[in-house]
């Protein structure tokens, strides 16, 4: 009888917790999204109102600002920064975990602390590069800007993986005459899915979320979601209703997104971590 | 050549020219005077160093950013180690709710600042202006220098508690139940199978997520940015606001460039100090 | 075999898309490139609500000038870090380049990064600007030793906006003087506190750091010392400070007007103060929340501009900034202005551009929109919809504390960036409490002097 209560107060504090953590996840979201649907004026008031007739004033001023583009531009930055990553980082990462000598044993490490200056520090150098190559407000800009981000982290934790398949996979391969690309392509990538599929996720996630440098790279073509956003809810912008409708807008395919990455994240960086 | 070579060949090009190559260049940068509206860069050695480290803007940056990072790292951490060993288990709902959790994942930083600033403005906020004077709660969060930081902490905390949560499930979910079916049979109590079972065995996940987070943490921008600008005064003042605007406020890129490497020679220390321990 | 061709054919598609994506399109016409902030606010005629559009009337002038006018958006303070880069990388990317008087037009002026204009009204007059309409304190605002480099859009000088009906209420009326001043926020204080208003101040100022206070705070320097008592003697140029070798003086003649803002901010306004921006200030009044608005009056007419408090759209009104102990006017000063960059390929058209963005049709379309009475030129400052909206008095008003002004109660320096954001970052502080008054000011003292003398300007 006593282990049966006591279970279920454990089940309730335990829910209780996860409440309280939601609420915190959601509140400042959900009211973003309902003054969205407010005047400036009674998005502002105090106090306020919680029933009032909505108007869309936001949303037609949110539409006509490019939004289209914006997303767009930064789902093909993110997609080709995957596909990117992904080539370059999967066969860096098996390489390195292939290179027996003793300097490979921390490379994963050193590539990875390329990554760690500060953004302030490397955007002016990058503009001069890509300036001199004409690339500026290009997507390609932000894309290669990315990779920056992107790929020390990818073949850091992809050579982590790779060096936790067992070797006798691939020597097997080897035997029984395949080349180095094919045992790749057909051995070791399926087996290493999961955690390709991880790092996929995060690598989309971080270029869709990245502003720094997609701001100081783009102008009208090539801008991104965050740079649109906040070039709309900057000082001069005093329009709050404007600004959460379009945090609001982009919440949207965020939202349909986060359904499934969280999934795969968690999936694949649990195989990863497996051995 | 061997093959690991010629696989390497390409990613190399790539990181060297540019992801190593500006990094020299910021070097470059920070041993020359370089100032906007003046003319020339003249060679100035250390000099850029030595001013930005004996600067007060540094110390008190020094003192904000140490703050901040430990506090959103730490907090995170416990957070979303919490969260994902109550979601390690089965609940009802247990998708959905990892669902919501995850949600803030792909909430751009700069809307998460701006949410939480609209949400807690002392004279338009829903919590700043509404909520909380009702529970007698006077003073304004943003504003006030004592506030300001915590509340840019917790505008962090929600927005990447996420990802920890994420990456510690995935170490949770690793770990298998027959290990835990077999402690218990031993008779050992919960603490004693966190401890000694699942502590041990989620140390590679672990040792991510802290990494991430910490670099992270220490080089946020974006949101702090939207929400304070550093203030009031200087309260919420991290390295990366110091930074940004020594470059382009004050125009003088040699000292941004010293104080952009030191950060950089401090993410290094400390990463490989956070591996070091743990592993 | 066939399996490896598949796969560099993906790649060699892939590169090509890549590529395909870096190609801009070709132009026949001149392309002129503007880079500025507040988009949707500045020339919606032009550039629609969305900042965005093609306009009839944008299309019009590009037919008939030939040129391809590009906008650029972006906000206030990531605009400066585009410009930023673009002049460290020395390629004069964009021709048209947003200088405010505060700061932008003093570094790049010095710097050498615009192009001199007065010559231009010469050489190339243009049927869309006439200098003579434009009140000159506007146009000083924008000389850096004489030489001008930047034409205004909208500006502002300084002004009180209050509420009438709360000072009838307590039989009070605009203040001449600061020492009225006090009197007049110690009566409001007293009144509303008497009777249990908790939510309404007797003034609303901006005290966020950086360099949001500054043009506020500097104009009560300059009001409280009598002359711009940053150097001393008042030099307001390097070349002056170089002759004269004057030392800062942040902890002598400045302190004053530094203290009784800091103070008046503390006593009179509202708690978040010490992080509020002009926004804040704007919305507190249109909110109805505070009874006095100053000194940057613009953004009591924008407040007014987006209210729906009745008493707020009843009964503002616009009052001369009072003189303080110095002898002088209360100042805040600023011009929205553009500049051309000197490393434009099309400097010609460029002008063109400009003198259309900042012409009289431009002034215009902005008074009618807006509706606020801050505009660069006496015929727009007269015409009707103005006159209509505030009254002849009104806009005399507005008229004399234009001609009253003085656009140099701070020093015009290649520095003036990072001392704005000290000022103000130093006046936050002590606003919130952080540090006490004496504390701040000797902080800036001693900056100062470290910066001067490493600037060479002693020697």
């Amino acid at each position: 009888m006593q282990v049966k209560s006591h279970k279920k107060l454990k089940k309730f504090t335990l829910y209780l917790i996860i409440s309280i953590y939601l609420v915190f996840v959601l509140f400042p979201l959900l009211w973003l999204i309902q003054s969205s649907f407010k005047s400036m004026y009674q998005a502002l008031k105090i106090p306020p109102d919680f029933i009032w007739t909505p108007t869309f004033e936001a949303y037609k001023k949110a539409l006509g600002g490019g939004m289209l583009r914006a997303f767009l531009n930064s789902a093909v930055v993110s997609l080709s920064n995957v596909f990117l990553v992904l080539l370059l980082g999967i066969t860096a990462g098996y390489a390195l975990a292939n290179l027996k000598t003793r300097a490979s044993q921390n490379i994963g490490f050193w590539i990875l602390s390329v990554r760690m200056a500060p953004a302030f520090g490397i955007i002016v150098p990058l503009y001069i590069i890509l300036r001199s190559f004409r690339l500026v407000d290009t997507i390609l800009a932000v894309m290669v800007a990315h990779l920056t981000i992107n790929l020390p982290l990818a073949i850091w934790l992809l050579k982590g993986y790779f060096e936790e398949i067992p070797s006798e996979l691939a020597e097997a391969a080897v035997v029984d005459g395949a080349t180095r690309g094919q045992i790749l392509l057909y051995i070791l990538i399926p087996v290493a899915l999961p955690m390709i599929v991880a790092v996929a996720a995060l690598v989309f996630l971080l270029s869709w979320n990245e502003f720094l440098f997609a701001f100081i790279l783009t102008s009208e073509q090539a801008r991104t979601v965050p740079v649109l956003v906040a070039s709309l809810a900057g000082t001069m912008r005093f329009d709050w209703p404007l600004m959460c409708a379009l945090s609001t807008l982009a919440l949207i395919p965020a939202f349909v997104l986060v359904v499934y990455l969280q999934r795969y994240i968690v999936r694949g960086l649990t195989f990863g971590a497996v051995k | 050549m061997r093959w690991q070579y010629k696989f390497l060949i390409p990613s190399l090009v790539i990181l060297l020219s540019i992801v190593a190559f500006p990094t020299f260049f910021l070097f470059y940068i920070s041993l020359h005077q370089w100032v906007l509206f003046k003319r020339g860069m003249p060679f100035t050695g250390i000099e850029n160093f030595y001013l930005i480290l004996t600067s007060s803007d540094f110390l008190q940056s020094l003192k904000v950013s140490l703050i901040y990072t430990l506090s959103s790292t730490v907090l995170t951490f416990v957070l979303g180690l919490g969260l994902a060993l109550i979601l390690n288990e089965e609940l009802k709902g247990r998708n959905v709710i990892r669902t919501i959790i995850a949600l803030p994942l792909v909430i751009p930083p700069v809307v998460a600042g701006f949410a939480w600033k609209f949400v807690l403005n002392r004279e338009v906020g829903i919590i700043g202006a509404y909520l909380l004077p009702k529970i007698g709660f006077m003073k304004s969060l943003l504003a006030d220098p004592s506030l300001a930081l915590g509340s840019v902490i917790v505008a962090d905390i929600w927005s990447k508690t996420s990802l920890m949560f994420l990456i510690l499930l995935a170490g949770l979910q690793a770990v298998s139940p027959d290990l835990y079916e077999a402690a218990r049979i031993d008779g050992a109590s919960s603490p004693q199978i966190f401890s000694y079972i699942t502590l041990p065995l989620i140390k590679p996940a672990i040792i991510i997520a802290l990494i991430i987070r910490f670099i992270d943490a220490f080089n946020v921008f974006d949101t702090i940015f939207v929400m304070t600008s550093g203030g009031p005064g200087t309260a919420t003042q991290t390295f990366p606001l110091l930074g940004w605007k020594i470059g382009f406020l004050y125009f003088n890129l040699g000292q941004a460039a010293a104080l952009a490497i030191v950060m950089l020679f401090m993410t290094i220390g400390v990463s490989i100090l956070l591996i070091r321990r743990i592993m | 075999m066939r399996k490896k061709y598949v796969r560099v054919g993906v790649i060699l598609l892939g590169l090509l898309f890549l590529v395909s994506l870096m190609v801009p399109g070709a132009l026949a016409k001149t392309k002129i490139r503007v880079l500025c902030f507040a988009q949707g606010f500045a020339w919606p005629e032009l550039f629609g609500t969305s900042g965005v559009e093609e306009t009839e009337r944008l299309k019009q002038f590009e037919e008939k000038e030939g040129i391809d006018v590009q906008i650029e958006w972006g906000d206030e303070t990531a605009v400066r870090q585009k410009v930023a880069a673009d002049l460290a990388a020395g390629t004069g990317r964009y021709d048209l380049v947003l200088v405010g008087s505060d700061g932008g037009v003093q570094t790049y002026g010095y710097g050498g990064f615009l192009e001199p204009l007065d010559d231009y009204f010469k050489r190339y007059p243009s049927e869309y600007f006439d200098p003579e309409d434009v009140y000159p304190q506007f146009l000083d605002a924008n000389r850096v030793e004489g030489v001008l480099y930047a034409l205004p859009y909208y500006s502002f000088g300084a002004g009180i906006i209050y509420r009438k009906d709360i000072f009838d209420k307590y039989g009070l009326t605009p203040p001449r003087t600061t020492d009225e001043l006090y009197q007049v926020l110690e009566a409001l204080k007293s009144g509303l506190e008497g009777e249990g208003i908790t939510d309404v101040y007797p003034l609303t100022m901006r005290g966020a750091p950086g360099e949001e206070p500054s043009l506020d705070l500097t104009g009560f320097v300059y009001a409280w010392a009598g002359y711009p008592a940053w150097f001393e003697g008042g030099a307001i140029t390097p070349k002056e400070i170089k002759e004269k070798k004057a030392m800062p003086i942040f902890t002598g003649d400045f302190a004053p007007g530094f203290q009784a803002f800091v103070e008046m901010c503390q006593k009179f306004g509202p708690p978040g103060i010490s992080t509020h921006t002009w926004v804040d200030m704007m919305n507190i009044y249109a909110m109805g929340k505070a009874v006095i608005l100053m000194p940057s009056a613009i953004n009591g007419y924008a407040a007014l501009g987006i209210t729906e408090n009745e008493n707020v759209k009843k009964y503002t009104r616009f009052a001369k900034i009072p003189t303080g102990p110095g002898g002088k006017q209360i100042q805040s000063f600023w011009t929205f202005s553009l500049g051309i960059n000197k490393d434009s390929r099309y400097k010609k058209e460029a002008w063109k551009v400009l003198t259309f963005l900042m012409g009289k049709e431009s002034m215009q379309a902005f008074a009618e929109r807006t509706q606020w009475p801050n505009v660069t030129m006496k015929s727009v400052l007269y015409s009707d919809v103005l006159i209509k909206k505030y009254g002849i008095e009104e806009i005399k008003l507005n008229e004399e504390s234009i001609l009253e002004a003085d656009p140099f109660y701070f020093p015009y320096i290649p520095e003036l960036n990072e001392y704005m954001d000290r000022i103000g970052t130093a006046a936050s502080e002590a606003i919130a409490k952080t540090k006490t008054i004496k504390d701040v000011l000797s902080g800036l003292q001693t900056w100062a002097m470290e910066t001067m003398l490493r600037g060479g300007y002693y020697k």
